[in-house]
Parts: structure tokens; sequence; C-alpha cells
């Protein structure tokens, strides 16, 4: 039982965390390569991991998506590791619109813009941070979907996460505040209410003690004496 | 279309969140009253007090104070605003 409950919780936390890694927000060092459009099939279960940026779209079996290749920096550990290695990285460029994840992202045809203008070649280098959320795999071809892109002067740049450190302040609140509900609720709702509830059980419970008392002293008399 | 799910979605979630934090609320006040009366009244009569805590409760309903509560229909809306305005 006490097994089952660590595996169910483990797998609950696996669960979630999955989920805020996929979503919440990551920043990469980037110099930007080049930027392609290609139409890709949207009718297997690989659907789930590009978007609908309107109704339309999620009728569509397939669909145009723009695509950001780019040379990053290599992190690690959530990006808190930074090393000097690089490896090629390639976002796509969607709009998130009015749907999960809620980035109320619509500007696709200037992001890519905005892109297209930071391109830059090995020998002469333009470092850029790009915001992004996603996973990459190449097995299943999942692109992380980029939200924002912005040059800076090198890449040691300083990156302060400021959404996910608000994000997890608020989110302590929260889980603060429905702990404090909940017991308030309990003490002032379910408590009294079992009270009567327990009494009874305390009766039923004695008697059942008192008939086990009598089964055991009559079992004891089949052992050994010693 | 989507914009219109994500305000009735958005309203439903939100509007639970709601009547929560008002029950918590309303709740928190009337243990709150319910000491003061312990601690000003050690043996008053029970239908004093009964009367004394629904008037408590009636001030409270009247003050500012659950009113602030409709923030929470607020600030998320302004929240989206906000990133609207900053990732576009």
């Amino acid at each position: 039982m006490r097994r089952f409950r660590i595996i169910i919780r483990s797998l609950i936390a696996l669960i979630l965390f999955g989920v805020l890694h996929y979503t919440l927000p990551q920043h990469d060092v980037v110099r930007v390569v080049n930027t392609y459009q290609e139409r890709q099939d949207l009718d297997d279960w690989t659907r789930i991991f590009w978007s609908k940026p309107d109704d339309q779209s999620a009728g569509l079996i397939n669909r145009d998506v723009q695509f950001v290749q780019t040379v990053k920096k290599k992190t690690y550990l959530l990006g808190f590791i930074r090393t000097d290695a690089e490896e090629v990285m390639v976002y796509r460029n969607e709009d998130t619109g009015w749907s999960w994840p809620f980035y109320f992202k619509f500007d696709t045809a200037s992001l890519q813009t905005e892109v297209d203008d930071l391109r830059s070649t090995a020998e002469e280098p333009k470092w850029a941070v790009i915001t992004h959320y996603g996973w990459r795999n190449e097995l299943i071809s999942v692109f992380p979907n980029a939200v924002g892109i912005r040059p800076v002067a090198g890449p040691d740049v300083t990156i302060i996460p400021w959404f996910n450190i608000a994000f997890f302040l608020f989110l302590a609140v929260a889980v603060g505040f429905a702990r404090a509900l909940w017991v308030q609720f309990r003490q002032r709702s379910i408590d009294p209410a079992l009270e009567d509830a327990s009494e009874a059980w305390d009766a039923v419970d004695a008697r059942a003690d008192e008939a086990k008392g009598r089964v055991s002293r009559w079992l004891g008399t089949w052992r050994k004496k010693k | 279309m989507g914009f219109l799910r994500l305000i009735i979605f958005g309203f439903i979630g939100l509007s639970i969140i709601y009547v929560l934090v008002s029950l918590y609320s309303r709740s928190v006040r009337l243990e709150k009253l319910e000491e003061q009366w312990a601690e000003e009244h050690p043996n008053g009569n029970e239908s004093d007090r009964e009367a004394w805590l629904r008037e408590g409760m009636e001030d409270y309903q009247k003050s500012f104070r659950p009113k602030l509560i409709l923030l929470v229909y607020v600030v998320p809306a302004l929240l989206v605003l906000l990133s609207i305005i900053l990732i576009n």
C-alpha cells in the first residue's frame, strides 16, 4: 500500500514537472542561421505538439509552418548550467492564439521578420536570446515554439527568468491559500459532523474489541503450554 | 470562437474560485466574531449570541471587503491584457 502510494505520487509529480517544463518559457542564446517554411502533416497523434492558431486550423490535416534554424549555446539542468559548446536547434514559429498554452501570441509574421533580420554567419555572429516553450524531439519531429527574440551584445548575457520567478511565487501563494481554505472547511464543516459519527463508531469498535478478545483467548487454549 | 471559448471557460473557472474564496472569507469572519463573543461574554445567553453574530455578518456583507473578492475576475483579465501587449 505504501509502495503504491509512492508510485502514484511520483507519477503525479513527473506529469506536473513535464507539463510545467513544456509550458513555461525558457531562454536560449542563439545565432540565427536561416528560416524556412514547410508544409506539415497534422493528422496523427503528434498533432498535440502543433498549435491551433485559429479555428479553421483545428480541422486542417496539413498546413504551412514557419521554422527558425539556429546554432545555440548548449545548457544543462534546465538552463542553469551554461557551456561554451554549441548545438543546432530548430524552432517552429506559430501563433498560439487564444488557446493553450496561454501565450496569446499573434505576431508570427512579425517575429519571423525580426528573426530574418538577425541572420548571421559563423564568422560574423550576431547573438540573440530567443524565448520559447516546448520540446525538441527529432524522432517524432517535435519543435519548440519561439515566442520572442531580442538581440544581445555577446553570448555571455545574464538572463533572469522574471516570468518563471513570478509564476512559482504565485503558485506557492495559491497552494498555501488552498491549504488554508481546506483547513478552515475541515474545522468548521467536516469535523463537527464527524464528531457525532465517531461517537457511534467508538461504541461499535469497543464491542468488536471485546469479541476479538474472546476469540483469541479461546485460540490460546489450543497453544502449547510452556 | 477561440476567444469566446476562453472567456466562457475562464469565467466558469474564476467563478468557482470566487465562490470558494467568498465562502472562506465569510467563514473566517464568523469564526472571529464567535471568538470575540466568547471573550467579551463568557456566559452570555445563546439567543443574544445568535443575534449578535447575525448582525456582525450583515455588517460584513455590507462592508467593502467582500467586494475586494471581485478582484478574482479583474486581475486575470488584466494579466491577459498585459501578456498580449508584452508578447506581441
